[in-house]
């Protein structure tokens, strides 16, 4: 007898399907691969902040032990132009300058890649690494975003007018007015410390050439997006090029495409005449930044608690610039302003601005959670202001009919921010909790609750851009029932492997073990965009559903013609019709074998589609904003700390995240991402932090000193869902994987305030690590 | 690199006589460093097959080998130096591998291991060629990550007096991952004595009097901790500004006041 068929269909959680490669071991990543005759690649970096290149002496580097080749940056531009952007400033009104693979007379910040050794071992190429000169005519350089946008301030880029790449201003309505004539306005400072994205699997690229043909296995999120730069940068049609990208060990935004090493690693392979690999090691992992910004914002209200006007001025640091896309994310954190807030006098002034550390790299939240953040200390002044429940003040502002236009431009789909209110409030026990405070207090234990609202707009579309908010996936089955699914949206680890599995095996209605995924691999897969932006179930579930439908079609049209009669169905690999069953490969077979006795049916088992979804509108209103999201997940997340007010260390005691991501493919996945994002969220309002020496090196270059939470220091993060489906997305769901960072720094954040209320703290940033803590303290003592 | 594991202490002494060798212990520090490329002997001598690990009692103390793992001291029942061993990080991997001679020749003002030995009175014994000496744990570590070792000498020993004082320990870290930022090893017999680690370069010793011990800890620490660590985990003051309070929960703790 049959096994019953597991339980796989939209909605519930099969097992991951690489889970047990992945525990087991098996799984194959980047630096599994080895080649017959493999070289490996290590970059010299920038012992320097800012200076001009004098000399590069590679002369002992090239004797040592094992060395094919040494490339600097003069010789490499000879043979590799610059690296296109994945977003061009330029093409926002910014200000742009050519990055290259290698630096030629100038770097701008310790670690900058400046030459290349291509050793027989890693090994081998370290120590030549060690043994290249460079000299350097050393600049003034400049650490701190402020300080770089000072007239006087050392230039990072020479032709600029300044540092700063971009000022945009956003929101509508008239905010002077509106907090002039507010019954409150309470002013704040909110500074979010530097931190990184730390997979555990650094970034990585093989690169080896058949001939005039490029084969590059990379530890990517973008597949296509990277074949299209390289063969910009090398100058080699995309044709000649492949790029697979197998399993990726974590990449949360750090691996999309525009690193230097791309495009390196591809021209010393051809340059040295062999496969070349280069893996970064752990400190050059921590390098890439993820976000860093001060905001300075006012907020006006009435007295019973309604927000009426908004001004932020936001000075985001994003060190040097890059062709990666996180240059461009704290403009996400300016049009995510003001949240689901129904406020529409608001202005949010932004500064993006160079100074001479690594770049920011695209990271989880992609500066939406800086929005987030901010918004959800605002709402926490206004009620501190007002003496009145925080949660109370987020009742009265929330937005309730949808869709809504946002004071930036941004269309609500859909949502129920009072149900997650009160599913927070109620698991937590809120009251309780406020209950027991005064209590507590009065045995000199600080305790407090903190809340932090999310919006998230997800799968977002950039016009003229690879930003793109629609994916494509071809949906095959063989003449034996089997069922191959090519898509342009990838995995790095989240799962939508499995979700998009799901899918197809629901539409087709066949099991999920004859299911076949296939992703990341250029010359596999139809044209698609990869990872990011939550935007993999939405495109990549929505083209996968409409190819699995074509193909579900052509099988019920072929069991027709069998069964001679129009009402058939398909269910658990079985077609049935007339009284009369069949099993689906025997359709298949059918079809594939005997097409003119089948008659007028066109014998191809596979269909190619792309999915748009809905709600995204390029055409600027009339304030010239547009519209670039179809779905907008929230979630709304409480916190307990206790803070020890002699050391300053906050511990968490509970955490509540109610989370709405409309449909839910795979609640398990959804789950985990959201995990995996409270955890980023946690880490960077209580300990990490990327600090750099007064000389522009990293001090915290290591996991001694950048310190990511462990097990032990978080609570189990309780998870609690609501479904609000989006009218906009094929299956009604919404980005999952991004939610989850602004939200839990925003409920940390306004918990320890809350905890700490009686020495009247006001929190102004994070990391609220221990010592900050106490200097908090320490301050508002009299 | 010349490489060697010799059989027994004189083997290890013999190997080190040129003075020019790095000693590996458990190696969970010295062999990334030497990975990293930050240490580049000339030789090195394993101390694996030397003998030198495991607890025995020896008239009225411990003698603790130096290759004696946080495991083992984890299971024993030598005062603050099994409670230290039991709140080690790093997995067992750590603990299984790493050595109380290890963390003591390290001498790295973030550990727990130099300011425990400090409280207990413990004394180091070295061998060298043709000799041997001990020296008191508190003269010991000389500095930050310096001890009154000599290249050409290994540390074969730690030997630990009994105490009838009760024991207080207390580590304060930033969170499970970081080194730990002050630790106390506190001992209250008819006096007190409590011991900081992490705080300055080396162990910092604190006296008091069991009447007044609430009353004078803070001035005592202030007094005695003139320069105190910095790192990139935590800036000096904020040491200082903790220091006494987590002295007062170890001497609480050994004295069971809540
Ligand atoms: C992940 C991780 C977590 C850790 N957590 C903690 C923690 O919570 N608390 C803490 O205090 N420490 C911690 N450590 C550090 C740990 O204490 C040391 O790693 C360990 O005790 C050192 O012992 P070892 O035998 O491995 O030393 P090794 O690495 O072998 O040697 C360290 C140094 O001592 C020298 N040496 C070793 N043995 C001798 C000897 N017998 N005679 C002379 N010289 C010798 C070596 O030459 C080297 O200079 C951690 C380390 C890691 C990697």
């Amino acid at each position: 007898m049959a096994a019953l068929p597991a339980r796989v269909g939209i909605g519930s959680s099969p097992r991951k399907r690489d889970g047990a490669a992945l525990l087991t071991g098996r799984a194959l990543f980047l630096d599994d691969h080895r080649p017959e005759g493999l070289l490996h690649a290590v970059v010299v970096r920038s012992e320097v902040a800012h200076g001009r290149i004098r000399a590069i002496d590679t002369a002992a580097a090239a004797a040592a032990p094992g060395v094919a080749l040494v490339l600097t940056g003069a010789e490499a531009a000879k043979h590799a132009g610059p690296v296109p952007y994945f977003i061009d400033p330029a093409a926002r009104g910014g200000n742009r300058t050519d990055i290259r693979c290698l630096q030629v007379d100038k770097v701008v910040h310790v670690g900058q890649p400046v030459a290349a050794v291509v050793a027989a071992s890693r090994h081998e190429a370290q120590a030549a690494a060690d043994l290249v000169r460079i000299t350097y005519d050393v600049l003034p350089h400049v650490l701190d975003a402020r300080a770089a946008m000072a007239q006087d301030a050392p230039r990072l880029y020479e032709d600029w007018p300044g540092n700063v790449v971009a000022h945009n201003r956003y929101g509508s309505g008239d905010p002077d007015a509106a907090l002039a004539a507010a019954d409150v306005v309470v002013e704040g400072e909110l500074r979010i410390a530097r931190t990184t994205t730390a997979p555990i699997e650094p970034r990585g690229y093989l690169a080896s050439w058949q001939g005039d043909r490029l084969t590059v296995h990379a530890s990517c999120q973008n597949p296509h997006q990277l074949r299209w730069m390289l063969s910009v940068s090398l100058g080699v049609d995309e044709s000649r090029i492949r790029i697979v990208t197998a399993k990726v060990g974590g990449s949360f935004g750090l691996k999309m495409q525009g690193h230097p090493e791309e495009t390196l690693v591809a021209l010393l392979s051809l340059l040295a005449d062999a496969p070349v690999k280069w893996v970064e090691d752990r400190r050059e992992t921590l390098m890439a930044g993820a976000r860093e910004q001060v905001h300075r914002f006012r907020v006006g209200a009435t007295s019973d608690g309604r927000i009426t006007g908004l001004v932020n001025e936001i000075v985001a640091d994003i060190g040097a610039l890059t062709a990666q896309a996180g240059w461009a994310m704290p403009n996400m954190s300016a049009t995510t302003q003001p949240s689901g807030y129904a406020v529409q006098d608001v202005r949010v002034e932004l500064d993006i601005v160079c100074t001479n550390k690594p770049p920011c790299n695209a990271a989880r939240g992609f500066g939406k959670d800086a929005a987030h953040f901010v918004m959800e200390r605002a709402v926490d002044l206004v009620a501190r202001e007002l003496g009145m429940d925080p949660a109370e003040v987020r009742r009265r502002n929330f937005v309730r009919e949808f869709p809504y236009r946002t004071a930036t431009g941004l269309n609500i789909d859909s949502g129920d921010f009072d149900g997650l209110l009160d599913k927070t409030l109620d698991a937590v026990d809120y009251a309780g909790i406020r209950r027991g405070q005064a209590e507590s207090r009065e045995r000199g234990r600080y305790l407090g609750v903190g809340l932090g609202f999310e919006l998230t707009p997800e799968s977002s579309d950039s016009p003229g851009t690879f930003v793109s908010g629609f994916d494509t996936t071809t949906v095959r089955m063989s003449v034996t029932g089997m069922v191959t699914v090519l898509t342009g949206v990838t995995s790095p680890g989240g799962g939508n492997d499995t979700g998009i599995a799901q899918i197809v095996a629901t539409e087709l209605g066949v099991p999920i073990e004859w299911v076949e995924l296939v992703q990341g691999d250029t010359d596999r897969c139809p044209n698609g965009f990869g990872n990011f932006s939550g935007r993999s179930m939405v495109v990549g579930g929505g083209s996968a559903t409409l190819a699995a439908r074509d193909v579900r079609a052509k099988l019920l049209a072929v069991a027709a013609r069998l069964f001679e009669t129009s009402e058939v169905d398909i269910r658990d690999g079985i077609a049935s019709g007339g009284g009369r069953e069949l099993p689906v490969p025997e359709v298949a077979r059918a079809l594939l074998t005997r097409a003119f006795a089948i008659g007028d049916i066109e014998p191809v088992l596979e269909s190619t589609r792309a999915y748009k979804p809905g709600n995204i509108n390029h055409v600027p209103d009339e304030l010239g904003r547009i519209q670039p999201y179809p779905t907008y997940s929230s979630s709304l997340h409480a916190a307990v700390v206790e803070v020890d007010a002699e050391t300053g260390k906050v511990t968490l005691a509970d955490y509540v995240m109610t989370h709405d991501c409309g449909t839910m493919i795979n609640p398990a996945l959804v789950e985990g991402q959201a995990r995996g994002a409270v955890t980023m969220g946690l880490g960077s309002a209580l300990s990490e932090q990327l600090v750099f020496a007064a000389d522009g090196s990293l001090a915290s270059n290591r996991f001694k000193s950048y310190l990511l939470p462990r097990a032990g220091d978080i609570p189990l993060l309780r998870m609690i869902h609501q479904v609000t489906p989006s009218p906009f997305a094929m299956h009604g769901n919404k980005g999952a994987g991004e939610a989850g960072v602004g939200g839990a720094q925003a409920a940390v954040a306004n918990a320890v305030e809350d905890a700490l209320a009686p020495f009247g703290v006001t929190v102004r940033g994070v990391p609220l690590s221990p010592p900050n803590v106490l200097a908090l303290i320490d301050e508002a003592r009299p | 690199m010349r490489y060697t594991r010799p059989a027994d202490v004189d083997g290890v002494t013999a190997a080190l006589a040129d003075g020019d060798a790095v000693v590996v212990g458990g190696g969970t520090m010295v062999v990334p460093e030497m990975t990293h490329g930050r240490v580049r002997p000339s030789a090195v001598v394993d101390l694996a097959k030397a003998g030198l690990a495991g607890i025995a009692r020896d008239g009225d103390g411990w003698v603790i080998g130096a290759m004696t793992t946080y495991t083992e001291l984890a299971r024993s029942n030598v005062p603050l130096l099994a409670t230290a061993a039991r709140g080690i990080t790093g997995g067992p991997q750590i603990r299984n591998r790493g050595t109380v001679g290890g963390s003591a020749s390290y001498a790295n003002p973030s550990s727990d291991v130099p300011a425990v030995l400090v409280a207990l009175g413990a004394r180091m014994r070295l061998a060298r060629r043709g000799g041997a000496r001990e020296v008191p744990a508190a003269e010991f570590f000389a500095g930050a990550f310096r001890t009154a070792r000599e290249p050409d000498e290994v540390l074969t020993a730690i030997t630990v007096p009994d105490t009838a004082a009760a024991p207080g320990y207390v580590k304060f870290k930033l969170v499970e991952g970081s080194w730990p930022i002050v630790t106390a090893a506190a001992l209250a017999g008819p006096t007190i004595r409590v011991v900081l680690g992490g705080a300055a370069a080396a162990p910092v010793v604190v006296e008091l009097e069991r009447a007044s011990w609430r009353a004078r800890l803070r001035s005592e620490v202030d007094r005695l901790l003139t320069e105190p660590w910095d790192d990139v985990l935590a800036p000096g003051h904020y040491r200082a500004r903790i220091a006494p309070v987590i002295a007062a929960r170890a001497v609480a703790g050994a004295l069971e006041e809540a």
